[in-house]
């Protein structure tokens, strides 16, 4: 009967996962029983076995080179569990946006779940962002720190004075002729990460394309935003321009040349037509119609062409 | 740059993050290769909560840290389990990410040494799985003696000197074991691994697999056993 209970333990006794009591006792009774004590034997035999595939130690060299692929590729990740718990890495976020200058003293994020949620007051008459007075004065929470700028601890005492910086959600109301509003709009267009937004401040962006700022930023939209909702918005504004601007018209051509989009392209075309005897532009057509991968694209450049007069 | 700069005061005593830190100092490092559990576990213990609260705050720094604690039993489990350094990495490499990505889900329910050996453990389980389904859909060649030709990615025997027929014939035996093992389902390889190669307790094993230990052990004995009667020959 004991044999039994031995046998089935004796696994777990080679594995040291007996309890103390139950060890003492198979011990005991491995000192009286050969047959038991031959099957230990003939375990640690076994095991013995097992270890012709040993276990290695990872060499210095694999162990370096694991980390170091690690590391590359924890520069591009983000941490989970981050935005739930809104705590803030500053030097990431601010590497993804690129600063205007004008903007550097405030930073706003329309769209921006998290912060303070502290509304400013704005003053009416006054373009300087630096006027901008606030109503509270909010309680810091972990939320909204970005960075913790010092940290001293007050001599022979157990004080420690800590200062830090919070970002805070605030709110512009006015205009779109107030500059204010339009540097905040400018500054939405080329940085916001949500689309929707970039959208709906390049769409107010066209009302006022008369403002060589906003024309840039409108040609950079096209050029650059990676949405093609957002580039179409951009066409739509550009397109009084077209005559007028050179750098307006370079842009639609490189729009109609290159952009990935096909509504795009066919849009940009289109808004040519007002200058299509213009020589770049013909140059264009000529290539679209002969060469173009798109047969819409291709069809559409030699209709323009053929509602040219010809020269020569 | 931002808005508002404010000050905060509060007071340093004996219970403070920094006090605890000083006492780990105080206890050593642990460079020497470990079974199962880390030396000065308990100690480290108290090391591993502030580092993956820190990491949890998007400290990358702390969790380069956290990783350069366990990275090694990871890399030695995966090279041993896939038999290939290449694999390894690649589990490696994505354990690691994993944990980064779901280390602000980490909610101290259990150690955080057993939340990265369950990461790596699903990992090494999915290896094993893929693994089988191949082998069941790959030709087999067998040599004259009926037994499957097993082009085995070497794990580098240190041990390889002068006397070749030796190695030959340690090699030999290493294929035989490694061939015995895949005969195992991936849970029953994954506890034996554990247990008899890695030397973690049958409680830890458990938790690990999301499982009891009553459980661990019944698989471990069904391991064994099968284990046994796949090698029954070898002396």
């Amino acid at each position: 009967m004991k044999c039994e209970w031995v046998k089935d333990n004796v696994l777990l006794y080679v594995y040291n996962e007996l309890p103390d009591d139950a060890r003492y006792e198979l011990e005991q009774h491995l000192a009286r029983c050969p047959g038991c004590t031959a099957e230990l034997k003939a375990t640690r035999k076994f095991h013995a076995v097992l270890s012709e595939l040993p276990v290695e130690e990872p060499s210095p060299n694999l162990l370096t080179a694991s980390r170091m692929r690690l590391e590359e590729a924890l520069e591009t990740t983000q941490p989970g569990g981050f935005w739930r718990r809104l705590a803030f890495d500053p030097g990431a976020w601010l590497r993804q946006i690129q600063l205007a200058p004008a903007l550097a003293a405030v930073l706003v994020i329309l769209g921006f779940a998290g912060g303070i949620g502290t509304s400013y007051k704005l003053m009416s008459n006054s373009g300087n962002l630096e006027s901008l007075v606030p109503r509270t004065a909010p309680a810091p929470s972990e939320s909204s720190i970005t960075a913790i700028r010092s940290i001293s601890q007050v001599a022979g005492s157990n004080t420690v004075s800590i200062q830090y910086d919070t970002v805070s959600t605030q709110q512009a109301q006015g205009s779109l002729n107030d500059q204010r509003i339009q540097q905040l709009l400018l500054f939405a267009a080329r940085n916001n990460y949500n689309s929707g937004v970039r959208m709906d401040s390049v769409d107010l962006l066209t009302q006022h394309p008369n403002d060589t700022q906003v024309r840039e930023a409108l040609i950079w939209a096209l050029r650059y935003d990676s949405n093609p909702g957002v580039r179409l918005k951009a066409l739509d504004g550009l397109v009084a321009y077209v005559k007028s601007d050179p750098r307006v018209r370079d842009a639609l051509l490189e729009a109609l040349m290159d952009d990935s989009n096909l509504g795009v392209r066919a849009e940009a075309l289109h808004l040519l037509e007002p200058v299509r005897a213009d020589s770049s532009v013909r140059a264009v057509l000529v290539k679209l119609a002969e060469n173009d991968e798109n047969a819409y694209i291709k069809s559409q450049a030699r209709s323009v062409l053929a509602q040219l007069p010809e020269f020569d | 740059m931002p808005a508002d700069a404010w000050s905060l005061t509060f007071t340093v005593g004996k219970d403070s993050p920094q006090g605890a830190r000083r006492d780990e100092e105080a206890g050593g490092t642990q460079d020497h290769p470990s079974w199962g559990l880390m030396a000065g576990h308990s100690l480290g213990r108290i090391d591993d909560t502030l580092l993956v609260r820190e990491a949890q705050r998007g400290n990358r720094a702390a969790f380069e840290e956290l990783v350069r604690q366990y990275d090694q039993a990871v890399l030695r489990l995966a090279i041993h389990l896939t038999g290939s350094e290449h694999e390894a990495q690649d589990i490696y490499q994505d354990a690691f990410l994993k944990a980064y990505k779901s280390v602000g889900n980490f909610r101290f329910e259990c150690s955080f040494y057993t939340w990265i050996y369950r990461i790596v453990t699903n990992l090494c389980l999915d290896h094993l799985r893929k693994k089988q389904v191949r082998k069941e859909e790959a030709p087999i060649a067998t040599d004259p003696d009926g037994e499957a030709y097993d082009v085995l990615e070497q794990v580098a025997d240190g041990r390889a000197g002068a006397n070749p027929e030796r190695d030959l014939m340690r090699r030999e035996l290493a294929g035989r074991i490694s061939r015995a093992l895949e005969k195992l389902t991936p849970r029953e390889r994954m506890v034996f691994e554990l247990k008899h190669y890695h030397g973690l307790k049958l409680r830890t094993v458990g938790e690990v697999l999301h499982t009891t230990e009553e459980t661990a052990k019944n698989t471990l004995f069904r391991a064994n056993q099968k284990l046994r009667s796949a090698l029954a020959d070898m002396r």
